[in-house]
């Protein structure tokens, strides 16, 4: 197409004006990140657009490695090193959960229309209630299965608000997969469960990892399920960070801004990875890149 | 080789099952596990939520859930948030709520795809550094949206950098005098705004990839002869590329409506809700009704069927141009219309040229 109506210098500037509204965000937050308490925040009302005096203080303490000194008066350490493991733990568990339910699913509904039309429309429906609906029964069931504040409480609830992801994604790797692999593999003396693992896993190798470093982005990023299904036990990073937040205690901007540096490191990484796949995986399966 | 898969044996396996004889008991095994999720998150959820929205029971009322009938409550759970007015625009209740979440979906999609549009048209020739300016318009949709929320804090204070930038460019530019002292997260009256911005600042580039995608694999013949029939750049526009872009246009919007229907994270982080009710949407309505504030759980149960009632209805016309998409490959999707719109391109340019 052709974008005469602009000349290369106009869509220049244009993509460096709306590029800079895009950065800018990232960039305070990397800047603040490395500032000292005393440019956090200047009583003053000046504006430190870089640091004055450049310090990595924010991640030590941050990261548990040391207790803030003298310099840094805050009331309480922001130690965030448990809440980093803990979201670990708990977003590997569920991408392990959702992969395990979703990646079978997939595949029947690609290989053997399993479910009919009505249930790939289901698993899409599911996606568009805000997860805030479901959450007060959740927490009456979990409170009775003694699920609340543990790691298997929210793995379990993480694999099922992501399998459908799994199943979208997979779903298509599945069907570019030719149905004679399956069929030359059973006539070879497989069973269904055999070919599946020998034969069609392997062709679907890319995407299946693509699929987990999708799923393991969503499962990070998560904050409201872990606000309500967690107390004090499980505390995530999202969560950790509001509690910072709205502790009221004078704001850690500097802490704040390592830990949010450090919780957005990931899914960014991942995401360029898998940068082909990713707006497949957001947009259910519609659109593929 | 027909006699040697003729001797192998059958081998078995467990389970049992799956001997690879009836494929659709394959099939049933395959999907089981993701059925029992679904009715692990959904029917017991549900069955739940219906029956405590008909009483008004709590957490502290002092006995289990299943006794909530003691404090039957009948449809009054549903009559309080159905008749709750307040004040327009910043008012508590669940109207209010409601019509916040409308305005965010509305105002922040709509910028959305403006912007992604503008962006995916910028990027569609190639230019040095394209790849790696793509990349830097992919980063915020990968920023965790609590992160987004504290970032967007930091901005909007009234001391921050966006009020420091505000009064640099009217202070030097425009000779304005003072400091500029937006308030942007404490007067109710624009708070919401913040939200909207931390919105479109995160989901932009999902709507620039979504669009620039389609834009690529839109066929090259139509556009061309249209160039060489001498079509300005608004009629290839308009005529061309806007009706075979629809199909993608539609997908991309309703995904971001429903995803930003959800909205919590970002907007728990920035202003919980506040000033007032100020930017209480519905998600966090509900979260402040039964846990932050209040644990009105049979209150919250009543309202969260209402939203299930109104996404659904909504989801009915939603969920078939996705399920329609997920069998195509994007080419078809842009292809879809292409022979009548060339038609109508075709009379524009013949009515200009009589003009």
């Amino acid at each position: 197409m052709s974008t005469r109506g602009l000349k290369p210098a106009g869509r220049a500037i244009a993509i460096l004006v709306i590029g800079a509204f895009f950065l800018f965000p990232l960039y305070w937050l990397v800047t603040m990140s490395f500032k000292p308490q005393d440019e956090w925040s200047p009583v003053g009302g000046k504006i430190y657009w870089l640091p004055g005096k450049w310090t990595v203080g924010n991640f030590t303490q941050a990261l548990g490695i040391s207790t803030p000194n003298t310099q840094f008066f805050s009331a309480a350490p922001v130690d965030a090193s448990k809440p980093i493991v803990h979201s670990l733990l708990a977003a590997g568990g569920g991408t392990l959960l959702a992969l395990l339910v979703g990646v079978f699913a997939a595949y029947g509904i690609a290989r053997f229309r399993a479910g009919g039309k009505l249930l790939p429309f289901q698993i899409l429906q599911l996606r568009m209630f805000p997860p805030i609906v479901v959450i007060i029964p959740l927490l009456i069931m979990f409170t009775y299965l003694h699920l609340v504040d543990t790691y298997w409480g929210l793995i379990l609830v993480y694999g099922a608000v992501t399998f459908p992801f799994v199943v979208w994604l997979m779903r298509s790797f599945f069907a570019e997969v030719p149905r004679e692999i399956s069929e030359a593999a059973i006539v070879d003396g497989c069973t269904q469960w055999g070919a599946f693992f020998k034969a069609i896993l392997p062709q679907v190798r890319g995407g299946l990892a693509a699929t987990a470093l999708f799923v393991f982005i969503l499962n990070w990023s998560d904050f409201l399920i872990a606000l309500v299904l967690t107390a004090d036990k499980v505390v995530t990073a999202p969560v950790f960070l509001n509690s910072l937040q709205s502790a009221g205690a004078g704001q850690e901007y500097g802490p704040q801004a390592a830990l949010g540096l450090v919780l957005v490191l990931p899914p960014a990484i991942f995401g360029l990875l898998i940068q082909r796949y990713l707006v497949r995986g957001l947009t259910f399966g519609a659109i593929k890149r | 080789m027909d006699a040697e898969i003729q001797s192998k044996p059958r081998r078995l396996s467990w389970p049992a099952g799956l001997g690879g004889r009836s494929e659709k008991t394959v099939a049933q095994l395959l999907i089981a596990p993701g059925q029992l999720l679904m009715v692990f998150i959904v029917l017991f959820p549900a069955a739940v939520a219906i029956y405590l929205a008909f009483t008004d029971f709590q957490p502290t009322s002092g006995y289990q859930w299943f006794d909530a009938y003691k404090g039957w409550h009948w449809f009054g759970n549903y009559w309080e948030a159905l008749k709750s007015g307040g004040v327009f625009w910043t008012g508590g209740g669940f109207w209010m709520a409601v019509f916040r979440t409308v305005i965010v979906t509305v105002l922040g999609v709509g910028v959305e795809l403006t912007l992604g549009f503008a962006l995916a048209l910028l990027f569609l020739k190639t230019f040095p550094g394209r790849s790696v300016l793509t990349v830097v318009f992919l980063l915020p949709m990968m920023v965790v949206p609590a992160v987004t929320g504290f970032i967007f804090y930091m901005l909007f204070q009234t001391q921050g950098p966006v009020n420091g930038a505000l009064t640099f460019f009217l202070h030097d530019v425009l000779h304005a005098t003072g400091h500029i002292h937006v308030p942007w997260l404490s007067d109710p009256n624009i708070a919401l705004f913040a939200i909207i911005l931390a919105d479109i600042w995160q989901w932009t580039p999902l709507m620039f990839l979504i669009l620039l995608s389609g834009l690529v694999s839109l066929p090259e013949d139509q556009l061309n002869a249209a160039r060489i029939l001498g079509a300005r750049f608004s009629d290839q526009f308009r005529y061309l590329v806007l009706p075979m872009m629809w199909p993608i246009i539609l997908i991309a919007v309703i995904i971001r409506a429903i995803e930003t229907f959800k909205i919590f994270d970002s907007a728990w982080l920035l202003t919980t809700g506040g000033p007032g009710d100020a930017t209480t949407t519905i998600s966090v309505f509900l979260y402040r009704q039964t846990i932050a504030e209040t644990t009105r759980w049979g209150f919250g149960s009543a309202v969260a069927i209402l939203v299930l009632i109104m996404v659904s209805l909504l989801a009915l016309r939603a969920i078939r141009p996705i399920e329609a998409a997920q069998e195509e490959s994007i080419g078809e999707l842009v292809g879809a219309d292409v022979e009548a719109e060339s038609v109508s391109l075709e009379q524009a340019i013949e009515a200009e040229a009589r003009l």
